[in-house]
């Protein structure tokens, strides 16, 4: 079977799995899962370290990190879009890379079939926040690099708001801070920010991408089966959530204007 | 998601007729009326199951409308990890460039992607999942292989994809599979010729022997088998096209280009009490609020709950007449 070669770096093995250390073989035969949860409750998010300005060469840049979610942004434009028609509102651009080394299961340094889903809501949760009828016949491209991932939704949700802050950073006109927050329905409780194992044990998943300042959900991604109910209370507490994920954006953005003058 | 390009007057036109009161639309129907949907199922002999649907075809001449061909098509797998041991789904949207004839290739590559992704999460999430795909625990198993092609699109594509994947899986009937088991044959060796009391031969009513099934036989033809488990279960989508103070179903091409935002929300319902969401998403760059979400979600079950009733009740209709009708004038023919 003829695999991909790519001719500019040196291929491993076709197939591979990372080794199993013996410790880690204990911890997986016994997922406990509230325990893991130490110092968290099922309505507390991980804290958020977020930083912008961390990429010079480029026009607004952020990186965050919450636990094991870390990704940088980095946000280039307006610039001119050259090889499409004219366009009298901007396009906004958005390109998601996951590093090999980001998952337990090696990545393809080419192309992933998940890159562009995660691409597709970090551009909708984006779309109705920045004022795109300021730049005609331009482009702003918007590229994230995911070094370490605790999930697909986690990742959606860290890398809208790394987004935004890059945006913000760049100085865009916006109309908002846009800010996500992921829920899970675990058993018949709702459990805010889950990990990946929370994830993959949970009946359902919901992300929420809204701008708190101007109180409008700007993306909504669900997943797996919930009952209306659920999915209210979801929003709920999703929504309570990002308000305060806000103000944490809004402080990193104030610390970091102050150093710069 | 591209559609076709209009001018700023057509849009505005089209909006005002949607917010006038009577809402007025091109072709005369209310907010929430759905365009004549055709379907069929069984039209893929080759395949395990098969339906063709199309939504706002001409009467006359049968051009127009979305249409839309799935079909299923069992494999067999062996199970390498532990994970489910009844079996996978993995669904794929193919796009004909014909259907979409104003996108490159890179943005059919993108669009069929992005159908495929939607599709995929739902309908091959482990709560919509039929126990009977399994066939020698942990051994070996079926995997459903759910393909659908566009080869026409006039509006309402999501409704239509979810539509024909539902009629299929409801067509879909699993070959009946026996395991077998392999036992080497008694040796001649057996020293002294004396008799092997009770070692080869074991007694039927022994039940500590644990069978090993290694292989399987299909004793069936090829279309019969039993149907896949869970029926009732597939899910139907709904999309809502959003305007500021209302919202429209089935939208033609024009009404999508004149719409900012659309809702995608997706129900399974499985008893006419028990309906849950099986998937959501919001595509566009409209404004939208938490309450206005939560109403638009509780009306879009009312929506689904219709389309699967009469899903349901056009699918009876072509089983018996595949099955029923076709035996009986088979049987008047002799």
């Amino acid at each position: 079977m003829q695999s991909v070669f790519d001719r500019r770096r040196i291929n491993g093995p076709e197939d591979s799995s990372a080794p199993i250390f013996a410790d880690e073989h204990q911890k997986s035969l016994t997922p406990d899962l509230y325990k893991d949860r130490h110092n968290r409750s099922v309505s507390d998010i991980r804290p958020i370290f977020l930083q912008p300005g961390l990429i010079s060469q480029a026009n607004g840049s952020a990186y965050i990190e919450t636990d094991r979610t870390k990704i940088a942004c980095s946000v280039y434009g307006p610039r001119q879009s050259k090889n499409t028609a004219y366009n009298e509102k901007g396009r906004l651009n958005v390109e998601v890379k996951f590093t090999p080394f980001s998952s337990e299961r090696r990545r393809a340094p080419l192309r992933d079939a998940e890159d562009r889903s995660i691409a597709v809501a970090i551009q909708q949760a984006l779309l109705s926040s920045v004022r795109l009828e300021h730049f005609p016949k331009s482009t702003i491209d918007i590229f994230l690099v995911i070094i370490e991932a605790d999930g697909i939704e986690g990742c959606v949700a860290s890398g809208s708001i790394a987004a935004s802050t890059a945006l913000a950073d760049a100085g865009i006109d916006m109309y908002g801070l846009v800010t996500s927050c992921t829920a899970a329905i675990i058993g018949e409780d709702i459990w805010v920010d889950p990990t990946q194992e929370e994830c993959d044990m949970a009946n359902g998943t919901l992300i929420l991408s809204c701008m708190p300042a101007l109180g409008i959900v700007t993306n909504v991604w669900q997943s797996g089966r919930m009952a209306i109910s659920q999915v209210s209370a979801c929003l709920d507490a999703c929504d309570g959530r990002c308000t305060d994920i806000h103000s944490v954006v809004a402080q990193a953005l104030l610390n970091s204007a102050r150093s710069k003058v | 998601m591209t559609s076709a390009s209009i001018s700023k007057a057509e849009k505005s036109y089209i909006q005002a007729g949607l917010l006038t009161s009577p809402p007025r639309r091109a072709d005369g129907r209310s907010l929430h009326d759905f365009r004549a949907i055709y379907l069929e199922t069984g039209v893929a002999p080759l395949s395990n199951g098969s339906a063709r649907l199309s939504i706002g075809r001409n009467p006359l001449d049968g051009s127009g409308g979305t249409e839309v061909l799935a079909a299923v098509k069992l494999e067999v797998e062996n199970i390498e990890e532990q994970t489910l041991d009844g079996g996978r789904i993995a669904c794929n949207v193919s796009c004909s460039p014909s259907a979409y004839p104003h996108l490159s290739s890179g943005a059919l590559d993108d669009l069929q992607h992005d159908l495929t992704t939607v599709l995929h999460q739902t309908l091959s999430h482990p709560s919509l999942h039929p126990k009977n795909l399994g066939i020698i625990p942990r051994k070996k198993s079926w995997l459903l292989n759910l393909d659908l092609l566009v080869t026409a699109e006039a509006g309402n594509i999501y409704d239509a994809l979810f539509l024909a994947a539902r009629a299929a899986l409801w067509d879909t009937k699993v070959p009946r599979t026996r395991s077998v088991e392999y036992k080497s044959p008694k040796t001649f060796l057996s020293a002294s010729g004396d008799m092997d009391v009770d070692q080869d031969t074991r007694s039927g009513f022994d039940t500590r022997h644990v069978a090993h099934a290694t292989d399987f036989e299909l004793p069936d033809y090829w279309d019969e088998g039993e149907i896949l488990e869970g029926r009732e279960r597939w899910p139907v989508a709904v999309t809502l096209n959003l305007l500021h103070t209302a919202h429209f179903l089935d939208a033609t091409l024009q009404e999508e280009a004149s719409c900012a935002s659309r809702l995608l929300v997706v129900y399974s319902h499985e008893s006419p009490t028990a309906y849950t969401i099986q998937s959501m998403r919001m595509l566009g760059s409209d404004e939208l609020s938490i309450p206005h979400l939560k109403k638009l979600i509780k009306e879009a079950e009312g929506y689904t709950r219709s389309m699967a009733t009469s899903l349901t009740t056009k699918l009876e209709d072509e089983d018996f007449r595949r099955n029923q009708k076709a035996r009986e004038k088979f049987g008047r023919r002799k």
